[in-house]
This record gives structure tokens, C-alpha cells and sequence, in this order.
């Protein structure tokens, strides 16, 4: 069973690093995300792994077999890798039927027939297009576009399964529909899978670890959960979750042991920290999730309503305070009247402090 | 397990390894080698030529031995600028032999490519963009003029409207005797009617470039505009027209480079006032003073190159060969609505004018026995059907229908261009998959660059070049140096609509079959190939038509002159036997259109789908 | 890759070009002294295809009925004279095999560009070599071709010339049709003679004869050049002989005058009654156009120095020599056989008459004035 090895890989274009020295470990059976805004190189890295991109330095291990190094020039191509390859614009081969499309594969393994016709059947079946077997992919919806790009992908059972956005052609409906049926497959073929999002909120839901990169650097590899509440440093934080992290500046008045003074949002607060910390800088961002911010009638930091937004089971909602505007989350639909006085207070233990020169973490903690 | 570093020797020559081991490397590298050999080699051989002495008249004029160095050619021709004549420079050897017909040259070209673009861009938008009536009949007709030998549009002007008041005031054309309206000798003969047969030649081009990119502009974009109530003349010159620009631009500088090398149409519409260009200055002095035959086809690559440059810096080598594509299917037609019936009509007469009516009088003028009396005692189908002829003496002792002369040509003319067509076809997908793999690459571009110089080479100065390098490789010559020749002087076409359609195809089709392991050349032919056919086959058409209209190409190559269809029919528009010339000429234009429409009904492709679309 | 193709063309060289010039020679020499019998027997036992190449298109013709005659196959190619010497370069340069034989004109570029080079070599037939006249043995002439002035006889003004000065007056003007000389060699040719000693004297007297005044050369080199200036300023240029025959023949071209091939006659597409040749007409009245009435070029017939047939080639020149190979050309008026024992053809004038009445070539002359009297003939072509 494959467990995926990735070792100081760079790809650079040129002069520019679309990756640069990546080191990875996708444990067997995991269902990974490289997640991270377009031109970050996650589609490189993943091509990488397929075997489609030839990076320009590094090694590569699949599953105990060394696929790529540069060192002594290894290069096992696609084929030979155990992958399949869900494209993002299914990469259907036009001139082809359903049939066709999956079996091409097959036939090029020299498969015998009879077996080509009954792994067709099966995955046409799992997949619910069996009555589409003879159409065209014009023909065919994009939802059903994209079952049949998976059939195809999935025709010669591979052991791992690389997946390049393969939702992003999909409407909404759909693609809540799709992602369900996506980690049901993970489990019914039982395999790796790897997938390429830009949408965070895919990557929390899918993932049982998420890669997130920036500029072709790895940010932080780590479970989805862990990644919303510790995030290592501010382009984590800020681009996991929805509505995004606020990010208050503050001032360091004084530390005590773990306890912090902070001067912020035109108050003094106490910042308890949960490990020792390190030294401090003068300026800080304090950085807090929307739903740990809650709005109460008395007691807390004095705001004003600047806008709501309820979504029924919850609602946002913008405060002005101090001079800084601060979002919170709270549950329920509640429609606060705009420039109503409200207070804040912070509740939970996954407050976390920032170095805005670095970016890094300082410390987590409550306030 | 060897853990040591490997050897810096080692490590390049894996790199190599692994460079090679993709089947675009190969191709590019191929490809870039052959094109050097195959274009940059024969320059090297031709600029040679301009420094040596060659057998007869040199050889007396310089005092020299035959192959000795001299810079004689350069002297007289380039710099003979006062050769004691009575009004000094302007009859000087130098104005008369070069500058004057390069001014000459000059003229033309720019005329004749404004004309094609004027008339063939227009026709393109009113194909594409406007709900005109008769578009399916415009576009198929459109084309005959390039189907043509161009001269044969040529001798056509002059039949058609000479009259006894210019050129040789013999005898009048069609128009004079008909009609009995006289044209002036400036619209008869010389700089206005070479440019603009030229132009309407050539014209199809435009319609071809220009079309291809109007058929695949977003319509969103002119949308856009149109709900920001833009007015219609405002969106096309601040919209329409910057997008076609490119394409544009390609169109002026190939028929640029076409007309330069026209050598046919200024001998028949200039020579009788007098009107000279590189050309035909070139041909004669080719018979004469090589040397300076070969200067001057020198001087026409430099203009190419030139042209290349400049297409280059302007359009970028990143715009070069981008097609706007728009996935948005839905083009919404620009209403005419009262004037679609009179511009219709007015095109499509217009059409009749430069398409259907020569194809008449070429039929009229096979079976008419003394030219300019059309009453029907003096026809016959003699030239068609007839047997034993000796007594026309008209080079053909049988009609053309039963002359083996004509069918052994025909055969051999079909067979060029055929084998032309399937190698310049082939390497067009194959540079065309290289380009679109390795996009932007540097090796790309400079592959890219050189498949479409040939392009560029006026036809007649590449013909002479392969001349002069046959004679330095013996398997170079006959059949296998025709086919080499016109497989790369039409290259450019096939990889245009390689690349095109290539660059069409996302990678990702490609890669999927990667991932199950189809070797290289099963992609190629059971998933490249099959989704982009048409473009492919418009690579492989475009070229089997050109060729089997070439004539400047050949000419100076062919074992004879009865080798391939159109130098015979130059042969006999040169002797003037009229009637089997313009029955070849329909014979020709007859055969391409059966071939366009055979491959059309087969596969869909055809020439007006033309190039990259 | 230079080398290879260096040591490639040097074996070529060897096997087939020097060895093969040295062959053709030997046999040639042999050749001439052979009879019809002997010739025929060598020629019936060479293999391989025998290829003529010629710029007149009936030498198809004549090698058709060669080949009825004694079953010899060949293929014949209709070339211009231009193309023919630049494929003989090539192909000797090439070490490819081209043509066993070719029949050509233009006297000066045989001279400079093939027999000089060794590209073809002279044959004589025993046969026919007491039948003709010592000038047209070496190189061989087959037969001769003449352009002469013809002009259209109808309405009241038709230009029936007895001097050519009278070309260069100045109501001439646009009504003289000539081929552009720039496009085929032999005209050139023809301009160049003028220029020669013999010529421009003649010229200079013919003015003098017509004019009364002896000629003002007004800074021309001689009369021969003077001539040629007039003459080409009054000029209009026509594509083709063919065309030229035919546009002058037409109702609609009282006035024309032209200087073009005389077997043009015959064409079908041309209105013969309406044409009146120059020599035709002065020697009826018994007087001439002083001082010429057109020009003549010879056709070489000579075997090729990497023929591959040379006996076939000399059988085959042979033929072309006797009345049976000179009939294509023997049906009608325009060309005339240098061998004496081939009666000349019906309704036209003797070769003797037209020798004497039209400007011959001197291939020596015009090699040496060529450069020049082009630069010059150019200033008149603008």
C-alpha cells in the first residue's frame, strides 16, 4: 500500500520557483488536499507526483518505489506509477462514446475484452451512468461529464488518485453533491486520494490532512481542524475560514509569566497564554475567529452595529469599535438594527497572537 | 544502493536522457536541425553565388575563370550608379536593373496586400459577423481566385480589357468589343492592374486569417459593448478591428511576401508598358548574369526576414499564434436589415466579377480558334477532344482531354502535390504538437520562427536557391527535389493550423491518456488527431492546393517544362497558344475544386475553413 | 557533413562525369567516321532511355517518327534555350543524368556555357557532311529559324517598309511589335549583331540611301546603336511571337508592323490574308528592304558529353539531318534546313535568299559586345 514521499522537490519555471523544496508525507489512505490561492503550485506539485511535470530537483517515493530523483536521474513515467488523474476539465476525449472513453484505457492495457465489458458495467453502475453508454460527452450534462471522467479514472484501479479541482466546473447544488460522493468513493476504493482546491471550505470538508501553500512554499500540513484553530502563521489563518479571521493590532502594555496586557480596540486586555512564551514585540495582531466574538446587551467592550447579515441558521455581523471594525458570528437569526449599541466580549481558548513583521504565531490562548 | 553523488557527466547526460525523453523534445530538435539544413544552408549557398563567376557572359565581362571570387555582381548591379548614360542616374544600369524594380516591387506588394486585406477582411466580417444572405455561396466561391495560377487572373485582365488604344493597340478585349467601353492604359497595364490582380489573388487570405479569428471572437466581447450602447461603426473600429489587427497584420505581410515574388502576373500586365519589378528583372538576369540574379534574390529574403522580424516585434511571439477562442458558442449575427438585400447582391456580383467570369472566358477562350471573334463559326472543341492538331502547330497534337502529355502531367502535378501535402501536413501536426507542448520555450520559438520563414522566401528566389544547392548534392534532383521544396514552402501553412489546433486541445486530453500509459504515437493518431481533423486536414489541404497552382516555385526546378501542369501552361501562356492554355487552366482549377470538395464531403475540412480554425 | 557531400560529389565526378566525357568524345570521334549501318547497329545495341531535350516543340514529333522508323523510344523535352543550359549545368555540375542529345539555339550562350565548358560535344555524320555548307559544320546547325517584318496590309496605311529606318520615324511610334529582348536571348542577340562593324556600316548606308544625308551619329557609337535606340523607343512589346502574329493579323491593327517568327504564319489563330511579309514583297518587285528584313538564328543539334546514348544520339542527329527528319519542320514556311539535299520548303524563299537578306549571328561578336551593347539596349527597354 502506497505511502507517498516527497523530498526537498523544486520546480522552478525559469527564473520562478512554483515550488519550492517541498517536503511531504501522504500517509496511505489519507485523502489529502493541496490547498492554496491560484499560482500557489499546488497543481504543479501534484503533476509532479503523477509523473506529468518533471521537477527540477528532488526525489519522489511511491509506496517504496523511488519514482523521481534528480540526483542519479530516476524518472518512472505516469504510466508506470499505479495513479489515475481526474482532470479538471475532465479532459474527455470528444470523439469518443462513454464507452470508448473508459475502455480506451483498458484496452491499452491489454486487458481482455470480456473483462473490459464487466469493469465498464461495474463502474457505470457505481457511478449511475449506465444509460449513457453510447452518447457523446457533448452530449452529456456536466455533472455527468464528470462521472464519467471519474469512471475513466478510475477504470484501472488505481491505488492512488490524483485530483486537479475536478468540482470547479460544477454549480453549487451539484457540487455539494459530488463532494459527498467523492469521500464515499475514498473509502469504497479504498485508495490514496489527492486533491487540488482553492476553496478552503472543500479542503476542511473533504480532507483528512490539508497542504496549504503560498508562492510555492509549503504553510502548513496538517488535519483541517488543526489548520482553522492553530493556523502557524497569518496567510493560514486569514485564508482558512469563512467569514474570515479578524485581526485586531494590538500593543503589548506588559507580559507576566504566560499573561499578556494588551492594549486593543481602545481598551486594556488580559491575554492568558496556554504554553510559556516567547518574547514579545512591541506591536502585535491578536487574531480571533468571528464565532469566538460574542455579542451581549451589557458588560464587554462597548460597538455599534455597522451591518448584518443573517443566513438563518447563523448570522454576521459587522461592529465598529474603537476605530477598528471587528466581524462576529453568532448563532441564530437575529437581525440587529443598524447603529444599535451592542458590547463585545471573547469567549474559547483559541485566541492567537501574530508577529505582523514575520507572519508567525506567537502564542495561543484566551483573553 | 549507491548513495555517492553522482558525476557531473552523468548528471548531463541523464538530463539528456530525460530531455529526449519526451517525444516534443524530439520533434523540436528534429525539426530544428532540418529547418536550418533546409533553409538557412541554402541561404549560406546563395550568398555564395553572389561572389562567384559563373559559365558565359560573367566569365567574359570579368575576365575571369569560371568559380572564381568576384564582387563584380554587386558592382554592376548595385552600384552602377552612373554609367555615362545621357541623363545620368535615372538610365543608369544600377536604377534600371535594381532600384527602379525594387521601387517598382515595393509598390505593388504594399498595394496588392492593402487590397486583399480591404476586400478579403470584409468579406470575412460579413461571412462571420452579419446575417448577410448567399454567405454559403460567397464563401466557396471566394476561393477560386487563389485556386488559380495567378497569372491566369492575369492574362484574364488583359483579355478582358485590352483594347486598340493601349499597350500594343492591336486588338480589343471583350469589354472594347462588346461593350465598346475602352479602359485607359493605366487600368490596363502596369502598376494599378498587376496590384490589384495580385490583391484579389490573394484576397482569399485574408477571408481565410481574418475569418478564422472572427469566427472564433467571444461574441460577449462586442456584447459587452453593444449594452454599454455603443454605436456599430465604434465597436468595430475600437473593438472588432484592434482584435483582428494581429491576423491582419500576418495577411499583409504574407501577401507582401507572395506578391514580391509573383513573377507571372508583372510579366503578362507589365512588360507590354514597359513596368519592371525584382522579379522579372530577376529571371532574365538569371539567364544572363546569374550573379546578379542571385543579388537579387538575396535581397528579397532580406526583405522576408525582414518581414519576420517584424511580425515578430509586433505581434509578439506570445500573440503569434493565440487564437481568441470563445467557448461561448452563441455568436450573435449583426442584422443588415434593409441593406442585406443590396450589399448581398453587391458582393455577389462583385464575386461573379473576380470568380465566376474568368472561369467563362477561360472557357470561352479554349474553344475559340482566332482570338477577340466570339461568333461561333470560329469555335471548335478541337482543343478539348480533337485529335491530330499538327496543323494548329499550338504545341499539342491532341485535344487536352486525349493528349498523354497533358494526363502524364496531370498525373505528375497530383502526385507533388499530393506528396507535398502528406509531408508538409505530417510535419505541420508533428511541429504544430512540438510548439503547443513547449509552449514559449525558446527552442519552440525559434522552430516556430524557422517554419515559417520559408513562407517568407519569395518562391522564386527559394527556387533558385534549391537550384544551386542541387548542384552541390547529387540525390537532390528530379521528383525528390520538387517534393522537398514544396513540402517545406508550404510547411508554414500546415504548422500554422498544426499549432492552431493544437494549442486548442488543453494538455489535459493529452495527459489522460499519459496516465494509462498510450505510447506516444497511439495519442497522436487515436486522440490528437481524430478530435482536431479538420484543422489538421485544412494543414494537409492547404498546401495540395498551392501546389498545384505553384508555378514561381517550380519553374526554375522541374526536368521540363511539361513536368507538372502549371509550367506547362506557362510554357504555352508564354508562346501564346491560348486555347490549350486556358484549357489546362480550367483542367487545373477543376481538379482542386474536386479535390476540396471530396475531402470537404469526406472529412469536413476545406480551404475557406482554412488556416488554424 | 561538408565532408561527406565533397567525397560523395568527387565519386560522382569520377564515376560518371570525367569518365563519361572522355567516353562520349572517343565515340563521337569514332561516331563520324562511321556509316548510317554501322551507326544504327551501335545505336540498336545501347540500353537504357534515350532523352532529347529541345526548345522547338516539334522535336516530339520528329522523334516519334525516329522511333517508327527503327524502334528506338525516346523522350523528347520542349525547354526554353535559358532552361536548357542551366539544366546542363546543373546536371553535369549534379553528376545526374539528364538529356542524350538536345537541339538549341542561341549561338553565343552554346558557345560560352556549353561547348566551352565540355558539356556538349559536336558530331558531323559522314552522311551528310559534303551536303553541308562549311559554316553550319562546327558546331552543326540543323536547320535555321527567321524573324522577319511583317506587317498588317489592311486600310490605307499599312507601314510597307522598304528601309528599316523607317521603323525609327517618328509616326511609327507604338505601331512597331517586337518580343521584349530582355525575355528571349536571340533578339537580344539580333541587337547585338547591329552593333558590329559589318552591320552598323550597312545601317549607315541604308540611311544615307533612304535620307539622302549621310548619318549624324549625335553622340551614338555607330549606326548599329543609333538604329537600336530609334528603333526600340518606337517599340511596343508583345508576350509571345504567337501573340504578336495574332494581335497584328487582327481588322483592328491597320498600321502595325512587327518583327517575329515567319512560321507564325501557319498558326490557326492567325489571319494570314491579312499579313504581308517584308522579304516576301521585295522580292516579287524585285527589290529589297535595305539593309535587312528581319533576322536568322540556327538550331545546334549536338550529343550531350555525359550521354548516356551517344550512338543513339548520333543516329538520332543523323535522322534530323535527312528530309524525313527535317518534315516536321518542312510543312510550311519559317525553316530551312541546312543540308542542301532537303528541298526547301513550299511557298517560301530559299535559305541562300535569306541569308543574305537577314542579319546572322556571330557568336564570337556578340560574346564580346555583349555586356555593353545590353547595358545599352536596357536604357531603351525603360
Amino acid at each position: 500500500m502506497p505511502e507517498i514521499i516527497l523530498r526537498h522537490v523544486t520546480k522552478r519555471f525559469g527564473k520562478t520557483a512554483a515550488v519550492d523544496d517541498l517536503n511531504m508525507v501522504i500517509e496511505d489512505n489519507a485523502f489529502i488536499t493541496l490547498l492554496g490561492p491560484s499560482g500557489c503550485g499546488k497543481t504543479t506539485t501534484l503533476r509532479m507526483i503523477a509523473g506529468l511535470e518533471t521537477p527540477t530537483e528532488g526525489e519522489i517515493w511511491i509506496g517504496g518505489e523511488k519514482v523521481f530523483s534528480s540526483q542519479d536521474n530516476t524518472n518512472v513515467p505516469p504510466n508506470k506509477r499505479d495513479v489515475g488523474f481526474l482532470f479538471q476539465n475532465y479532459a474527455l476525449w470528444p470523439h469518443m462514446t462513454v464507452r470508448q472513453n473508459i475502455a480506451f484505457g483498458l484496452e491499452n492495457l491489454k486487458w481482455d475484452k470480456a473483462r473490459i465489458a464487466a469493469r465498464v458495467e461495474e463502474l457505470t453502475k457505481m457511478l449511475k451512468i449506465q444509460e449513457y453508454l453510447e452518447r457523446y460527452p457533448s452530449e452529456l450534462s456536466g455533472g455527468q461529464q464528470q462521472r464519467v471522467a471519474i469512471a475513466r479514472t478510475l477504470a484501472p484501479g488505481p491505488k492512488v488518485l490524483f485530483m486537479d479541482e475536478p468540482l470547479s466546473n460544477l454549480d453549487a447544488k451539484l457540487r455539494t453533491e459530488m463532494r459527498a460522493e467523492l469521500k464515499r468513493l475514498h473509502v469504497d476504493t479504498d485508495s490514496t486520494f489527492v486533491y487540488v482546491t482553492h476553496d478552503q471550505l472543500e479542503a476542511m470538508t473533504l480532507s483528512s490532512k490539508v497542504c496549504l501553500m503560498e508562492k510555492g512554499v509549503l504553510q502548513q500540513y496538517a488535519p483541517p481542524l488543526t489548520m482553522y484553530l492553530e493556523p502557524e502563521n497569518l496567510f493560514v489563518a486569514d485564508f482558512m475560514g469563512s467569514p474570515t479571521m479578524n485581526f485586531i493590532p494590538g500593543r503589548v502594555a506588559a507580559v507576566e509569566g504566560k499573561k499578556v496586557a494588551l492594549h486593543m480596540l481602545g481598551a486594556q486586555l488580559s491575554f492568558q497564554a496556554r504554553e510559556a512564551l516567547p518574547s514579545l514585540p512591541q506591536e502585535v495582531v491578536v487574531g480571533v475567529r468571528p464565532e469566538f466574538i460574542t455579542l451581549n446587551q451589557g458588560g464587554g467592550l462597548p460597538g455599534k452595529v455597522y451591518s448584518t447579515l443573517p443566513a438563518g441558521m447563523e448570522t454576521t455581523v459587522r461592529v465598529s469599535v474603537a476605530d477598528s471594525m471587528v466581524t462576529s458570528v453568532v448563532f441564530g437569526g437575529i437581525d440587529y438594527p443598524v447603529d444599535s449599541p451592542v458590547n463585545l466580549g471573547f469567549t474559547g481558548e483559541n485566541m492567537l497572537l501574530f508577529d505582523p513583521q514575520s507572519g508567525k504565531r506567537l502564542a495561543m490562548g484566551s483573553l | 544502493m549507491q548513495r555517492a553523488k553522482a558525476s557531473p557527466a552523468k548528471r548531463t547526460l541523464g538530463a539528456l536522457k530525460g530531455f529526449f525523453s519526451k517525444p516534443a523534445n524530439v520533434i523540436l530538435i528534429v525539426f530544428l536541425v532540418a529547418l536550418c539544413f533546409l533553409t538557412l544552408y541554402p541561404l549560406i549557398l546563395l550568398v555564395g553565388e553572389t561572389f562567384t563567376v559563373h559559365a558565359g557572359r560573367e566569365a567574359r565581362a570579368t575576365d575571369q575563370l569560371v568559380g572564381a571570387f568576384t564582387t563584380y555582381h554587386f558592382d554592376k548591379l548595385l552600384f552602377t550608379l552612373n554609367d555615362g548614360g545621357p541623363q545620368g542616374f535615372t538610365l543608369s544600369n544600377s536604377w534600371i536593373q535594381f532600384y527602379e524594380p525594387l521601387m517598382n516591387t515595393l509598390a505593388v506588394s504594399v498595394t496588392a496586400s492593402f487590397i486583399a486585406i480591404l476586400f478579403g477582411g470584409t468579406v470575412a466580417w460579413l461571412v462571420t459577423r452579419t446575417d448577410m444572405k448567399y454567405k454559403k455561396f460567397v464563401s466557396a466561391v471566394f476561393v477560386f481566385p487563389y485556386i488559380m495560377p495567378s497569372w491566369t487572373l492575369a492574362l484574364f485582365w488583359q483579355t478582358f480589357f485590352r483594347n486598340t488604344l493601349v499597350g500594343t493597340g492591336t486588338a480589343n478585349g471583350i469589354l472594347a468589343a462588346v461593350f465598346g467601353v475602352y479602359m485607359p492604359e493605366w487600368f490596363v497595364y502596369g502598376y494599378f492592374p498587376i496590384s490589384m490582380v495580385l490583391g484579389l489573388h490573394y484576397a482569399p487570405f485574408a477571408y481565410i486569417l481574418i475569418g478564422g479569428i472572427l469566427r472564433n471572437m467571444d461574441a460577449n466581447l462586442e456584447e459587452a459593448a453593444t449594452i454599454l450602447k455603443t454605436p456599430r461603426s465604434r465597436i468595430l473600429r475600437r473593438i472588432t478591428l484592434p482584435i483582428v489587427r494581429p491576423a491582419m497584420l500576418s495577411t499583409l505581410l504574407l501577401v507582401f511576401a507572395s506578391s514580391m515574388s509573383a513573377y507571372a502576373v508583372p510579366v503578362f500586365l507589365g512588360s507590354p508598358v514597359r513596368y519592371y519589378v525584382l522579379s522579372t528583372k530577376m529571371m532574365s538576369l538569371m539567364n544572363t548574369y546569374p550573379g546578379q540574379g542571385y543579388i537579387i534574390a538575396a535581397v528579397m529574403i532580406l526583405f522576408g526576414v525582414a518581414i519576420l522580424a517584424f511580425n515578430q516585434k509586433v505581434t509578439g511571439s506570445r500573440k503569434s499564434y493565440t487564437t481568441v477562442t470563445g467557448k461561448s458558442g452563441q455568436v450573435s449575427l449583426i442584422k443588415l436589415k434593409k441593406a442585406n438585400r443590396p450589399i448581398a447582391v453587391a458582393l455577389l456580383v462583385l464575386m461573379l466579377l473576380v470568380a465566376v467570369l474568368p472561369l467563362l472566358s477561360f472557357a470561352l477562350e479554349s474553344v475559340t480558334i482566332k482570338a477577340g471573334n466570339y461568333s461561333l463559326d470560329n469555335m471548335t472543341l478541337e482543343f478539348w477532344i480533337g485529335r491530330d492538331l499538327d496543323y494548329l502547330d499550338q504545341g499539342d497534337s491532341n485535344g487536352i482531354l486525349l493528349s498523354p502529355k497533358i494526363w502524364r502531367a496531370l498525373g505528375y502535378s497530383l502526385l507533388l502535390a499530393v506528396t507535398c501535402s502528406l509531408v508538409a501536413g505530417t510535419c505541420g501536426v508533428l511541429v504544430g504538437y512540438g510548439i503547443a507542448r513547449r509552449r514559449g520555450s525558446r527552442l519552440a520559438n525559434a522552430v516556430n520562427a524557422l517554419s515559417f520563414f520559408p513562407y517568407l522566401m519569395p518562391s522564386l528566389a527559394f527556387g533558385a536557391i534549391y537550384l544551386a544547392m542541387s548542384t552541390r548534392i547529387p540525390l537532390l534532383h528530379g521528383f525528390v527535389l520538387l517534393a522537398l521544396i514544396g513540402s517545406v514552402k508550404y510547411l508554414p501553412f500546415a504548422s500554422r493550423s498544426g499549432v492552431g489546433a493544437m494549442l486548442q486541445l488543453s494538455g489535459e486530453i493529452e495527459e489522460a491518456a499519459v496516465i494509462v500509459g498510450v505510447p506516444w504515437w497511439k495519442r497522436m493518431a487515436r486522440i490528437l488527431f481524430p478530435i482536431q481533423k479538420s484543422s489538421f486536414l485544412s494543414g494537409y489541404l492547404l498546401p495540395m492546393v498551392s501546389c498545384m497552382r505553384e508555378l514561381s516555385l517550380f519553374v526554375l526546378l522541374v526536368p521540363t517544362s511539361n513536368t507538372i501542369l502549371t509550367t506547362m501552361l506557362m510554357q504555352y501562356s508564354e508562346k501564346g497558344w491560348a486555347q490549350f492554355g486556358n484549357a489546362i487552366n480550367l483542367l487545373i482549377i477543376a481538379v482542386v475544386l474536386l479535390i476540396n470538395l471530396l475531402v470537404n464531403k469526406l472529412t469536413g475540412a476545406s480551404i475557406d475553413k482554412g488556416i488554424g480554425g | 557533413m561538408k565532408k561527406l557531400v565533397a567525397l560523395l560529389l568527387a565519386a560522382l565526378l569520377m564515376l560518371s562525369g570525367s569518365a563519361a566525357l572522355a567516353n562520349v568524345a572517343d565515340e563521337v570521334a569514332l561516331g563520324e567516321a562511321m556509316t548510317h549501318e554501322e551507326l544504327l547497329e551501335k545505336a540498336l545495341a545501347e540500353e537504357g532511355s534515350f532523352v532529347v531535350y529541345g526548345n522547338t516543340s516539334r522535336i516530339a514529333t520528329a522523334l516519334e517518327e525516329f522511333t517508327a522508323l527503327y524502334g528506338i523510344a525516346g523522350e523528347a523535352n520542349n525547354l526554353k534555350d535559358a532552361e536548357i543550359y542551366i539544366k546542363l549545368e546543373t546536371e553535369m555540375s549534379g553528376g545526374a543524368k539528364g538529356a542524350d542529345m538536345v537541339m538549341i539555339q542561341d549561338g553565343a550562350s552554346l558557345k560560352s556555357q556549353a561547348l566551352e565548358m565540355g558539356y556538349l560535344v559536336n558530331f558531323v555524320p559522314a552522311s551528310v557532311k559534303d551536303s553541308v555548307g562549311e559554316e553550319d559544320l562546327n558546331p552543326l546547325v540543323q536547320q535555321y529559324i527567321n524573324k522577319v517584318f511583317i506587317w498588317n496590309n489592311l486600310g490605307d496605311n499599312a507601314p510597307a517598309i522598304t528601309n528599316v529606318w523607317q521603323l525609327t520615324e517618328p509616326q511609327m511610334k507604338g505601331n512597331v511589335i517586337f518580343k521584349n529582348p530582355e525575355s528571349e536571348q536571340v533578339n537580344m542577340n539580333f541587337l547585338v549583331m547591329l552593333t558590329s562593324p559589318e552591320w552598323s556600316d550597312k545601317l549607315a548606308q541604308a540611311y544615307e540611301s533612304l535620307y539622302g544625308t549621310p548619318i549624324d551619329l549625335s553622340g551614338y557609337e555607330n549606326a548599329g546603336y543609333k538604329w537600336i535606340a530609334e528603333f526600340l523607343s518606337n517599340c511596343t512589346f508583345g508576350n509571345s511571337d504567337t501573340t504578336i502574329a495574332e494581335d497584328i493579323s487582327q481588322e483592328s491593327a491597320q498600321g502595325k508592323i512587327g518583327l517575329f517568327v515567319l512560321s507564325k504564319l501557319r498558326s490557326s489563330s492567325v489571319y494570314t490574308d491579312n499579313l504581308t511579309v517584308g522579304q516576301y514583297k521585295a522580292t516579287e518587285e524585285g527589290t529589297a528592304i535595305e539593309p535587312f528584313s528581319g533576322f536568322m538564328y540556327p538550331m545546334y543539334a549536338m550529343v550531350t558529353s555525359n550521354a548516356s546514348r551517344p550512338y543513339t544520339a548520333m543516329l538520332f542527329i543523323e535522322y534530323l539531318m535527312t528530309s524525313e527528319g527535317f518534315a516536321p519542320w518542312g510543312k510550311s514556311i519559317g525553316a530551312y534546313s541546312t543540308n542542301t539535299q532537303v528541298v526547301p520548303n513550299e511557298g517560301d524563299l530559299g535559305i541562300d535568299v535569306w541569308k543574305q537578306t537577314l542579319v546572322m549571328e556571330d557568336p564570337d561578336y556578340i560574346l564580346d559586345a555583349y555586356e555593353d551593347v545590353y547595358s545599352f539596349v536596357l536604357k531603351y527597354l525603360q
